[in-house]
């Protein structure tokens, strides 16, 4: 969504950044290689709580001055959708999710979302936060010369202890995870005819299923 | 202490690089090409769009340097892609494979600055598609045995003659023909052209109907008094043999690709179906006579993968890589074929139907043991190669 914009208008930087741990990096330079200016990588070799990551990324965001920051929905991991959402707080940014669409628009941007049926369109001032759905548009493959480009590119790194941020605070505790129970087999009632079969049934519902 | 690659002194790890080349030719050959294999073979076409995004992607000029219009890699990152398109639609890896190899390569290597800049620049982005015209009706693995003629006529060159078997033929924009300027001398009068397709007395004749690699066209290409100038000469007059050789070494590495591609093809396909299928109550792959199919198709697949990853990189390194790759073709296309036909068996009567991929596999194997020098040339070039003083 960000190249696209980039894509429209060429004066525009796409910077990357993210917080995690050195083969985060891979995904930095896959970034670079698809077109984006520069990348860095926040270091924190142990998970940190998201809060604590929407603070590194806020320190982030205070010193290079983003008109807009792009945040993913949600994590693959934890499906919280709360990093996004938390860095708009920590800025005290307006922010909206599940964006589809980035319009230009006078003094601002058009933010485009899905919602049943149709799309809500919001428009904002810089600075703003949204997290991208997806993008009309597939994204694209990092292609053969953007990879060398990419290679020619530093990918600076520091701790995130160096930003100052508070990484304290609530932390989450997965206590439990586990696989939902499998699906015991149906039964077909075949023997006698439809009339003795619906009374099986009928007494299956009460006694067994118990829902009658 | 921990050992490192270096401590080994034997390291199979790709850079960084590499392996992004790897994952976006991955990505793009199934996303983009493997859904429309079945119907690129059965139309016999490959969509232009497909070959445009391909360009776009920097797959036609893969180890051609940036300044000349390629992607800037290295030959290893181009078997990888090679690898990987192949696996998905040997039409398409053929295409992007004789662009890549037979036609920038030459352009690379022997080609000036000016020539470079006018021919590499748009092919290497895949602005222009490239052909190599050597074969002939009656000249195959006899290259030096061509007719096509090569007269000096004022301040240029008129050609004439007949080249068979050219892939790309009807479709390219650009040809790197062969041509005999001077009889008598056998070989050492042979000079390599560029020339632009659509020079006045070049024309296209049959287009070939063929067993497999069927989306990519292969045409004859008549020269009928073709006047070339001197900026269409690739190197001296007397070079043409040694280009044309030197410029197969290198096409080999990129065969031996395509069929390792089609082996694994002929694997992955192979052994998702035996998971699947049953027979006797159990799955075929609980049979061992499935398991010794897969088996052997794994390890081939590999050592034909090995052998063509070591002559791309002897080819990087700049050292001598003709037996390498004489080898690794050689090995490579006997395993695609061997793997085809086991893939076939194993999908038993389905494999014979045109709505499973086993019979495309078969029909597209087969070439690697043909083109870029037959399995019997590969013979003679490594035997030639051992017996060397």
């Amino acid at each position: 969504m960000a190249l696209e914009r980039k894509d429209a208008d060429a004066s525009t930087t796409v910077s990357v950044v993210t917080v995690g741990p050195a083969r985060s990096r891979d995904a930095l330079r896959q970034a670079l290689a698809m077109g984006c200016d520069d990348a860095s990588l926040v270091l924190a070799e142990e998970p940190l709580s998201d809060l604590a990551v929407a603070r590194a990324l806020a320190k982030v965001a205070l010193e290079t001055k983003p008109d807009l920051v792009l945040c993913g929905k949600q994590a693959s991991d934890d499906d919280q959708g709360f990093v996004g959402p938390a860095l708009a707080e920590v800025l005290g940014w307006p922010h909206v999710s599940m964006l589809t669409r980035l319009v230009p628009a006078e003094g601002g941007v058009e933010l485009w979302r899905e919602v049943e049926g149709g799309h809500e369109v919001w428009k904002a001032s810089f600075p703003v936060l949204g997290t991208a759905h997806k993008s009309e548009k597939e994204p694209r493959y990092p292609s053969l010369p953007g990879i060398m480009k990419a290679k020619k590119k530093e990918i600076p790194e520091r701790p995130v202890g160096s930003l100052g941020a508070d990484l304290g605070g609530p932390r989450l505790e997965i206590v439990a995870l586990e696989t939902p129970p499998a699906r015991g087999g149906g039964k077909i009632l075949k023997d006698g005819d439809m009339k003795a079969v619906a009374e099986q049934l009928a007494t299956l519902l009460r006694d067994e299923a118990k829902v009658l | 202490m921990a050992v490192t690659a270096a401590d080994v002194g034997f390291d199979l790890t790709l850079t960084d690089e590499q392996e992004l080349a790897q994952r976006t030719a991955r990505e793009f050959a199934t996303e983009k090409v493997l859904p429309h294999a079945t119907e690129i073979d059965a139309k016999a076409a490959i969509p232009k769009a497909l070959l445009a995004e391909m360009a776009s992607l920097g797959f036609m000029g893969i180890a051609v340097p940036e300044r000349w219009g390629g992607a800037g890699l290295d030959t290893v990152s181009a078997v990888l892609v090679m690898e990987e398109i192949n696996r998905a639609c040997a039409s398409t890896g053929v295409v992007m494979s004789v662009n890549n190899s037979l036609v920038c390569q030459p352009l690379l290597r022997h080609g000036s600055d000016t020539q470079k800049e006018r021919w590499l620049r748009p092919l290497a982005s895949g602005k222009l598609l490239g052909c190599f015209a050597l074969s002939e009706p009656a000249s195959g693995s006899d290259a030096a045995a061509m007719r096509t003629s090569a007269k000096r006529d004022g301040q240029g060159w008129l050609l004439s003659g007949t080249k068979n078997f050219i892939t790309n033929g009807a479709s390219a924009d650009v040809v790197i023909v062969f041509a005999q300027t001077d009889p008598p001398k056998g070989h050492r009068g042979i000079a390599a052209f560029v020339v632009d397709k659509k020079t006045k007395g070049l024309t296209v004749g049959k287009v070939e109907h063929k067993l497999g690699i069927r989306g990519s066209d292969t045409a004859q290409l008549i020269f009928d008094g073709v006047r070339v100038g001197d900026e269409g000469l690739l190197g001296e007059a007397s070079a043409g043999f040694r280009i044309a050789l030197d410029t197969l070494d290198g096409g080999r590495i990129g065969i031996a690709a395509q069929a390792v591609g089609i082996g694994r093809a002929c694997l992955e396909d192979a052994l998702a179906y035996a998971k699947e299928r049953e027979a006797f109550g159990k799955k075929i792959a609980e049979f061992q006579a499935i398991q010794e199919m897969l088996a052997n198709m794994a390890t081939e697949v590999d050592a034909a993968r090995l052998l063509t990853w070591r002559a791309a990189a002897l080819k990087d390194r700049g050292e001598d890589h003709v037996m390498a790759a004489a080898q690794a073709k050689l090995f490579a296309s006997d395993v695609a074929v061997r793997a085809a036909r086991d893939c076939v068996q194993i999908f038993g009567g389905y494999g014979y139907l045109t709505e499973f991929p086993a019979e495309r596999h078969y029909r597209d194997a087969k070439i690697t043991e043909i083109y870029e020098g037959t399995s019997e040339i590969m013979k003679l070039v490594i035997a030639e190669e051992l017996l060397k003083e």
